[in-house]
C-alpha cells in the first residue's frame, strides 16, 4: 500500500507542507469579512493541490514532478507556540462539540458484544477523533527545534485603499510584531517574500490598484507583486453549492453567507494566485535552499574527512552544560542547516535526501545531548522510514526512541511525546498492530483528564480491533475514559463509553465492575435528565450486598433521587429490593379441607388423611357428587386447586433486605386474574403465565391489577432493616365463581418504585402446604384456583385449650362450632388425633361444674360411652345441623396423659344442607401444639402379702417431678370391683404436710385385696369391664369433699383409653385440679396343652409365686423333663395382641421378690384325650415395666394306661414333672 | 511495608468463583471494583498465554480446571464459598506480603 495513501500518510502531507507566513494591513482584512471569512479563510480552499505537476529536482540531477502540495497560511501573529491555556480550551471545546453532535440515540440498548464486533472498523471508533488529534498535533506546532513549521515565505497584503500601499508594504515588514522565530535567529529572516495587493471592487474599479501594482512592481521587483480583486458580485449575494470555506470555518456561522460576493473571477484570481505563488515561487525557492544547503552539507561533513573532524570538533563539546535543549542553535549552524535541509526535502517529497540528513544530524544531536532536537529528528526519520515504507523496524524503533525520549524531557516534551504518540499508533494501526497502539495510547495519557479520556477511549476501540479482540480490554479501558470524561462534566461521551461498557459487562457475574458501571452510567443520564434510561441502569445496582454500607446507602439514594427527579412511578419487572425467597412460597387455601387455625397448615397432609380416613365418604360416593359436577362445570381444568368464593387464600412469601441498610416496602399484594368459566377460553390464551415476561405480558400485567372487582387483595406494608427477612402474608378473596390465578406479588419500594413478581416467571419448585391428589402438575397450577359458589363452612374453636399443662392435668374444654354461612351443615362427625389426652364428651357435660362433678355421687347412673363409630369416629346427634349465630358448643375433656411435646389434630367432618352445592362434604382441621410437663412420677411395687392369700403389699413411691410446683395427692383408686385398696398407716403419720414440693419424694403402703372368690374364662377375657373400684383418700378426712370417681365419666373414658394405648398403667392419683388414678394390669394368658400320645393324660399345673422354689424344683424334676415339649406360641397370643407389646429377650430379673405375680388358681387340674388339646387360664398382675420370665411353674403329668396293650413293650414312661419352658414376657413403660 | 492482594479465581466463561481481598493495607473506598476492573482486564492477556505456551503459572490455571471437572459436588460457574477454603488462602497470602 501507497504510504501516502494511508490515513497517517494523508496526515503528513496536510501538516507537514510549507508554512507561508501572511501579513497584512486591516483594511485587507475588512474587505474580507464582508465575506464572512479573513483573508487567509478566504486563500484556504486553494491552498491545497492534489495534482500541483511541477518537476522539482533536488540534490539529484534528475528531476521528479510532484504531485501533492500543500500550503499552510498563517498570520505572523500566530506563528508563535500556541499558549497552552489557549490550546487546553480550543481541545476542550473540540471535545465538546462533537458531544454535542453526537445525537446518536443516547437512549438506546447499548449493542450486544457480538453486533460491535461484527461492525466495520469506521463505525467502531466516532469520526471527531480525528480532528482531536489533528488539533492535539496543531497544539505543539511552530516550534524552534524543528524546521517544518517555520515560514518558507512571507505575503505581504495591502489594500487599494490603504494610504501609501507602498510604505505599508515596507511597514508591514519592518515592525517588531513579526514572530520569535524570526527575530531570535532560530530562523534565517531573510525569507522569500511576495507582496499582494487586495482590491474590493465593492469600492470603485480597479484602475487605481493597477497603478499601485506597476509601483510595486518597480519598488519590490516584477515578479513578486501581484494583484487580487475580490467581492466583484455587485449586485447579488451569491449561494455557493457545496461552499468550499465551510470546511475552514470553526465557528459556527451560517456557512451560506461564506463568500457571499465572491463569483467566480474572483475565485478563480485566488485560485491563480495560489497556484502561481506555489509552482513558481515556493517550491522553486525550496529547490534552490534544498540544493544549496545539500552542497554545503556536503562539503561540511560528508566524507571520511569531515566525519572525523567533527566527532573530534563535538568531543571537545562535551563539557557544555546538560541542558535539556542542548547547546542554542542558530540558524546559520550547520546543525540547523542539516534539519531545514531535512524538513525541505521531507516536504518536497524526497524522502531519500531527508532521511539521509536526519540521520546525519540524529547523531550529533544525540552527542550533543540536545534530546529534544534528538527526539524531533528521530519522530522525522520515523515518518520517513515509514513514507518511504520500508524498514518497520527501524521505524518502529524511531518512533520508540523519540517518543521515550521526548517523555524524558518531563513536563515540557509531554506535548510533544503526544504528537509523537498519535504519529506512530497512526503507524502501528496501518500495520495492525492494534494492541501495540493501544498501549501507546494508554502512555500518551497525561494528567489532564479530558486528553487521558480521549486517549483511553481510542486506546479501547484499539484493543476492540485486534485480531483477536480484547474484549476485557476495551471494557477496562471503556471504563477508564468514562470515567474521566464524567469527571470533566463531558457526560455525552461518558454515556457513550459506558454504554459500550456495558454491552462488555452484559451480564458479568464480575460484582464490582457491573455495580460501577451502571451506576455511572445511570448517574450520566440523570444528569442529562433521561431519567427513564437512568432508572433502568440504577436498578441494576440495588442489590449490592457485597458492597460497602456506605455504598450500598449512596447507590440507594441516587437511586432514589433519580425516582424522585422523574416525578413518576415507575413500575419495574426486575427490582432486586427486595429479594423474593420463591423457595419459601406457601399457598394456603382451603377446598373441602378447611382449617381452624393458620398453624394447622404445618400439618403433613398425610397426617390428615390417615386421621380422616374413616371418616369421609368412599371414592365412589364422592365422584358420582361434587367432583363429577365440578369436571363437568371446567372440563380443562380438572387438575386444579378448588377454592370457594368468599374464602380467602394465603400466600406467605419471604421478603428479603440483603442490604445493610433499612428499606421500606409498602402496598405489599398479590397480583391476580379471575376470568369467569364462560369465556375462560380467551383469558387462557391472553394470558401465559410461563416464561419471561415482555412488554406485552407487563401490559397484561397492568391489566390484571386494574381489574380488581372480582376479588379482594389484602395490603401488607413492611419495613426491612439490614439484612433482615420478612415472612409477608398475603391474601387474595374471590368474589365470584371463575378461574383464579395468582400470577405474581407486586410492593412498592420506598413508596415509589412499583415492583413485580412473577411467580411463573421462574421455574421453581413451589412448596405447597397442601398435598394434592395428583403429584405430578406443572408449578404455574399449583397458583391456579378453580373458585366455585360460596359454601357454608365451618369455623371451629376449642376455648381454653391450654399450651402448657403438666402431666395428668384434666381439664374440662367447649368446642364452639359456628357456620356463618346461610346453608346448614349437618351429619357432623368428629375425631381427634390422640383420644389419651382430648376425650369428646356428652352433650349434657357442657354445663358441668368441674372438678366438681367428678366427685362421687349418691345416685350414680350407669356409665354411658359416647357414640362412638369405629375406629373412635364420634358421630354427633344426626338432627343436629350448624348455621346462622348461634354457635353450636360441645363439651371436651382434655388430659395431658405423658409429658411431651405433643401435636394434638382434631377432624370435624361435616355436610353441606344444601345438596345442589359443587362440595357435599368438608372437613374442618384443628391443630394444636401442647407441651406437657412431668408431674407426679408414681410407682408402685406389689408383693403378695405374707400370711394371707389374697391380699398384697402395695408399695407406692411418688416423686414430684415439677421444677417449682407443690403438689398434694389427695385420693389413689383402684379399678376393677373386685380390688379393694386400703392405707397400712394412717395418712398423717406418713405423710403429715399433705403437699409434695418440687422434688420431694415420698413413700407410703396399702393393702390391695382381692375380693373375688374365683375367676371364669369368660370373665377374664372381658376387657371392658366396669370401673367400679375402691378409693383411699390421702388426705385426712372431710378436707377436700368427696372423693373422684373414677368409675364415671371422663376418668373412665380416659382409663380405656390409657388401657388401649399400652395396657399397662402405672401411676396416677392427685391433688384439686390434677387427678391421678391407679390400675393394676391383670394379663389373662392360655397355656396350651397338646396331648400326643395315644393315652389320655392328666395334667396338674402349678405356679409358683417365687423362682427361688423353682430353683428347688428344678434339681428333682430335672431327670423328667422329657415328654413334654415346647410348642409354637402363635395360638395363644390373642390377649397380648390385642393389649400388650411382647419382646423375647434375654435378660432375667434378678430380684427375690418378682415384680409380677401368678393370680387366679394357683394350680389346675385337667384330663387331656389322646391327640388332643387343651387350654389352661393363667393370668399375671404386673405393677411395673421389665421383662419377666413366665417359667415359674410347674407340670405334673400323667397317662392312664390304654385299655389296647398292643404298645405296652414300648412304653417307657407314664408319669412325670417337668418345669416350664422360658416364656419372656416384656411390659413396656407408657410412652 | 503494607501492601494489598486481591486474589480471585476465575472460572471458564470469565465467571469469578472465588474472592478475597488480602494484605494489610488501609483499603480504599474504591479498592475492591478497581482490583475486579484490572483482573478482569488482565483476563485477555491470559488467554492469549494460555494459547501460547505451556509453562509458566498457567499450568496451575489447568490443573485447577481439572480439580472442577474431578470435583462432582461443583457446580460449574458457582461460587466457592466454603469459610475454610477462605480461611486457607488467607493464611497463604499472609505468607507471602
Amino acid at each position: 500500500m501507497d504510504p501516502a495513501k494511508t490515513s497517517l500518510g494523508k496526515m503528513l502531507l496536510e501538516e507537514i507542507t510549507p508554512v507561508v507566513m501572511v501579513l497584512r494591513t486591516p483594511l485587507v482584512e475588512e474587505s474580507c469579512l464582508k465575506n464572512s471569512l479573513s483573508f487567509i479563510e478566504m486563500l484556504s480552499p486553494f491552498c491545497d493541490f492534489n495534482n500541483i505537476d511541477v518537476p522539482v529536482r533536488t540534490s539529484s540531477d534528475q528531476p521528479y514532478r510532484l504531485q501533492k502540495f500543500k500550503l499552510r497560511l498563517f498570520y505572523e501573529s500566530d506563528i508563535k507556540q500556541p499558549d497552552i491555556v489557549v490550546a487546553k480550551e480550543r481541545l476542550k471545546q473540540v471535545i465538546t462539540e462533537a458531544g454535542e453532535k453526537d445525537r446518536s440515540d443516547l437512549s438506546t440498548d447499548p449493542l450486544d458484544i457480538s453486533n460491535i464486533l461484527a461492525s466495520s472498523k469506521s463505525e467502531i471508533s466516532p469520526s471527531w477523533f480525528e480532528i482531536f488529534n489533528k488539533e492535539l498535533v496543531r497544539t505543539v506546532s511552530f516550534s524552534e527545534h524543528e524546521a517544518f513549521d517555520h515560514p518558507v515565505a512571507c505575503v505581504s497584503v495591502v489594500s487599494s485603499k490603504d494610504e501609501q500601499p507602498i510604505n505599508k508594504f515596507v511597514d508591514l515588514f519592518n515592525t517588531n510584531k513579526l514572530p520569535s522565530l524570526l527575530n531570535d535567529g532560530a530562523m534565517d529572516p531573510k525569507i522569500l517574500k511576495h507582496y499582494v495587493l487586495v482590491h474590493d471592487n465593492k469600492d470603485g474599479p480597479s484602475e487605481k490598484a493597477t497603478k499601485i501594482l506597476t509601483e510595486m512592481k518597480n519598488t519590490f521587483g516584477f515578479n513578486g507583486c501581484h494583484l487580487l480583486c475580490i467581492n466583484s458580485s455587485q449586485d447579488e449575494q451569491i449561494e455557493h453549492q457545496d461552499n468550499p470555506w465551510a470546511p475552514y470555518k470553526f465557528d459556527s456561522s451560517p456557512s451560506q453567507d461564506l463568500g457571499r460576493y465572491l463569483n467566480i473571477d474572483d475565485f478563480n484570481e485566488i485560485k491563480d494566485l495560489i497556484q502561481e505563488l506555489s509552482s513558481k515561487h515556493i517550491i522553486p525557492y525550496m529547490e534552490q535552499r534544498v540544493r544549496v544547503l545539500n552542497q554545503q552539507v556536503s562539503a561540511t561533513r560528508k566524507g571520511f574527512r569531515n566525519q572525523i573532524k567533527n566527532l573530534w570538533w563535538r568531543k571537545g563539546k562535551e563539557d557544555t552544560p546538560d541542558s535539556s535543549n542542548g547547546p542554542m542553535y542558530t540558524y546559520s549552524s550547520v546543525e540547523s542547516q542539516i534539519r531545514v535541509l531535512g524538513d525541505y526535502a521531507f516536504m518536497l517529497g524526497d524522502y531519500e535526501l531527508a532521511l539521509s540528513n536526519y540521520r546525519l544530524i540524529s547523531t550529533d544531536y544525540k552527542i550533543d545531548k540536545a534530546w529534544k532536537r534528538y527526539a524531533g529528528v528521530q519522530e522525522m526519520m520515523g515518518l520517513t522510514y515509514f513514507m518511504l515504507d520500508q524498514s518497520r523496524k527501524e521505524a518502529d524503533n524511531c518512533m520508540e526512541n523519540a517518543f521515550n525520549t521526548y517523555l524524558k524531557l518531563g513536563s515540557s516534551g509531554r506535548q510533544y511525546a503526544t504528537r509523537c504518540g498519535l504519529w506512530w499508533i497512526e503507524m502501528l494501526k496501518m500495520k495492525d498492530q492494534f494492541k501495540e497502539a493501544a498501549t501507546v495510547y494508554f502512555r500518551i495519557c497525561s494528567e489532564e483528564l479530558l486528553h487521558s479520556a480521549v486517549m483511553l477511549e481510542q486506546a479501547s476501540y484499539c484493543y476492540l480491533l485486534s485480531q483477536p479482540p480484547m474484549l476485557h480490554k476495551y471494557g477496562f479501558h471503556l471504563v477508564l475514559s468514562g470515567d474521566r470524561y464524567k469527571k470533566c462534566d463531558q457526560i455525552k461521551h461518558a454515556i457513550r463509553t459506558y454504554r459500550n461498557a456495558v454491552s462488555v459487562y452484559k451480564g458479568t457475574p464480575w460484582s464490582y465492575i457491573k455495580d460501577h458501571v451502571h451506576f455511572h452510567i445511570g448517574q450520566c443520564y440523570g444528569f442529562l435528565g433521561m431519567y427513564d434510561v437512568a432508572f433502568t441502569h440504577m436498578l441494576e445496582v440495588l442489590a449490592c450486598s457485597h458492597q460497602s454500607k456506605a455504598t450500598q446507602e449512596l447507590f440507594l439514594r441516587e437511586f432514589l433521587q433519580i425516582v424522585q427527579k422523574a416525578g413518576k412511578t415507575f413500575e419495574v419487572l426486575t427490582l432486586q429490593l427486595p429479594v423474593i425467597n420463591t423457595s419459601s412460597l406457601k399457598v394456603d387455601f382451603e377446598d373441602h379441607r378447611t382449617y381452624a387455625l393458620p398453624g394447622s397448615t404445618s400439618v403433613k397432609e398425610s397426617v390428615w388423611r390417615s386421621l380422616e380416613e374413616d371418616m369421609i365418604p368412599s371414592l365412589p360416593t364422592a365422584r358420582t357428587n361434587w367432583l363429577e359436577l365440578q369436571s363437568k362445570l371446567l372440563p380443562k381444568h380438572k387438575e386444579s386447586n378448588i377454592c370457594v368464593a368468599g374464602e380467602a387464600i394465603k400466600i406467605a412469601i419471604e421478603f428479603k433486605n440483603p442490604l445493610e441498610i433499612p428499606i421500606s416496602i409498602s402496598s405489599v399484594s398479590l397480583i391476580c386474574e379471575l376470568s369467569a368459566t364462560s369465556d375462560e377460553t380467551n383469558s387462557d390464551a391472553s394470558c401465559s403465565t410461563a416464561g419471561i415476561w415482555n412488554n406485552e405480558e407487563h401490559e397484561n400485567l397492568r391489566e390484571i391489577i386494574s381489574d380488581t372487582s372480582s376479588f379482594s387483595l389484602s395490603e401488607v406494608n413492611i419495613s426491612l432493616g439490614g439484612g433482615e427477612a420478612n415472612l409477608v402474608q398475603l391474601t387474595v378473596t374471590p368474589k365470584v365463581e371463575g378461574i383464579l390465578k395468582i400470577v405474581g406479588v407486586r410492593w412498592k419500594l420506598s413508596g415509589s418504585v412499583v415492583g413485580f413478581y412473577s411467580f411463573g416467571s421462574n421455574y421453581v419448585k413451589k412448596k405447597i402446604a397442601k398435598g394434592r391428589r395428583k403429584a405430578k402438575q406443572s408449578p404455574s397450577n399449583y397458583l391456579e384456583f378453580i373458585v366455585i359458589q360460596s359454601l357454608p363452612k365451618l369455623e371451629g374453636f376449642i376455648h381454653a385449650l391450654p399450651e402448657k399443662a403438666y402431666a395428668g392435668h384434666l381439664q374440662h374444654l367447649v368446642l364452639e362450632l359456628r357456620n356463618r354461612s346461610e346453608v346448614s351443615v349437618k351429619n357432623l362427625k368428629m375425631k381427634t388425633s390422640h383420644p389419651r389426652f382430648l376425650n369428646i364428651g356428652k352433650q349434657e357435660d357442657l354445663d358441668l361444674e368441674f372438678p366438681a362433678c367428678l366427685e362421687k355421687k349418691t345416685n350414680v347412673s350407669p356409665p354411658a360411652n359416647p357414640k362412638i363409630a369405629s375406629h373412635g369416629v364420634f358421630l354427633f346427634p344426626e338432627d343436629l345441623s350448624v348455621q346462622g349465630e348461634n354457635p353450636l358448643l360441645w363439651p371436651l375433656w382434655f388430659r395431658a396423659a405423658v409429658p411431651g411435646n405433643i401435636s394434638l389434630q382434631v377432624v370435624i367432618y361435616y355436610e353441606m344442607g344444601d345438596l345442589s352445592s359443587a362440595m357435599r362434604y368438608r372437613i374442618l382441621r384443628m391443630h394444636y401444639n401442647l407441651q406437657v410437663l412431668p408431674s407426679l412420677d408414681v410407682s408402685f411395687k406389689i408383693s403378695p402379702y405374707p400370711s394371707r392369700l389374697q391380699e398384697f403389699l402395695v408399695h407406692m413411691d411418688v416423686v414430684n417431678k415439677t421444677n417449682s410446683e407443690s403438689i398434694q395427692v389427695n385420693q389413689l383408686s383402684t379399678i376393677g370391683s373386685h380390688w379393694e385398696i386400703s392405707l397400712l398407716q394412717p395418712i398423717d403419720t406418713i405423710f403429715p404436710s399433705q403437699s409434695l414440693i418440687a422434688g420431694q419424694a415420698f413413700s407410703c403402703f396399702f393393702v390391695l385385696k382381692n375380693c373375688r372368690k374365683s375367676l371364669s374364662t369368660e370373665e377374664s377375657t372381658s376387657s371392658l369391664f366396669p370401673h367400679i373400684g375402691s378409693n383411699v383418700s390421702l388426705v385426712p378426712d372431710g378436707s377436700k369433699g368427696a372423693p373422684f370417681d373414677t368409675s364415671k365419666s371422663p376418668l373412665a373414658g380416659f382409663h380405656d383409653y390409657e388401657r388401649l394405648q399400652h395396657g399397662i398403667s402405672n401411676q396416677v392419683g392427685k391433688n384439686i385440679q390434677k387427678r391421678f388414678w391407679f390400675a393394676v394390669a391383670v394379663l389373662f394368658f392360655l397355656m396350651t396343652i397338646y396331648n400326643s400320645s395315644n393315652a389320655l393324660a392328666s395334667i396338674v399345673l402349678k405356679t409358683l409365686d417365687s423362682t427361688s422354689i423353682s430353683d428347688q424344683l428344678s434339681d428333682e424334676a430335672s431327670g423328667n423333663q422329657v415328654g413334654w415339649h415346647d410348642v409354637s406360641l402363635a395360638k395363644d397370643s390373642k390377649i397380648e395382641s390385642e393389649a400388650l407389646r411382647n419382646h423375647v429377650r434375654k435378660s432375667l430379673l434378678p430380684e427375690s421378690v418378682s415384680p409380677f405375680i401368678w393370680s387366679g388358681s394357683s394350680s389346675t387340674g385337667v384330663q387331656i384325650k389322646p391327640l388332643s388339646t387343651t387350654e389352661i387360664p393363667l393370668q399375671i398382675c404386673v405393677f411395673s415395666p421389665g421383662t419377666y420370665d413366665l417359667s415359674n411353674y410347674v407340670l405334673n403329668w400323667n397317662l392312664q394306661p390304654v385299655k389296647d396293650h398292643e404298645n405296652v413293650g414300648e412304653r417307657t414312661q407314664s408319669s412325670g414333672t417337668s418345669l416350664g419352658y422360658p416364656y419372656y414376657l416384656t411390659v413396656l413403660p407408657s410412652d | 511495608m503494607a501492601t494489598t492482594a486481591c486474589f480471585i479465581i476465575v472460572s471458564r466463561n470469565d465467571i469469578p468463583i472465588y474472592e478475597a481481598e488480602v494484605g494489610s493495607a488501609t483499603k480504599r473506598e474504591d479498592a475492591a471494583q478497581m482490583h475486579q476492573f484490572i483482573l478482569h482486564a488482565a483476563l485477555d492477556i491470559v488467554q492469549d498465554l494460555a494459547w501460547t505456551t505451556s509453562a509458566m503459572y498457567l499450568k496451575a490455571i489447568d490443573r485447577f480446571n481439572d480439580m472442577i471437572l474431578l470435583n462432582p459436588l461443583y457446580l460449574p460457574g458457582s461460587r466457592i464459598t466454603s469459610s475454610h477454603f477462605d480461611t486457607k488462602v488467607r493464611a497463604l497470602a499472609r505468607k507471602y506480603l
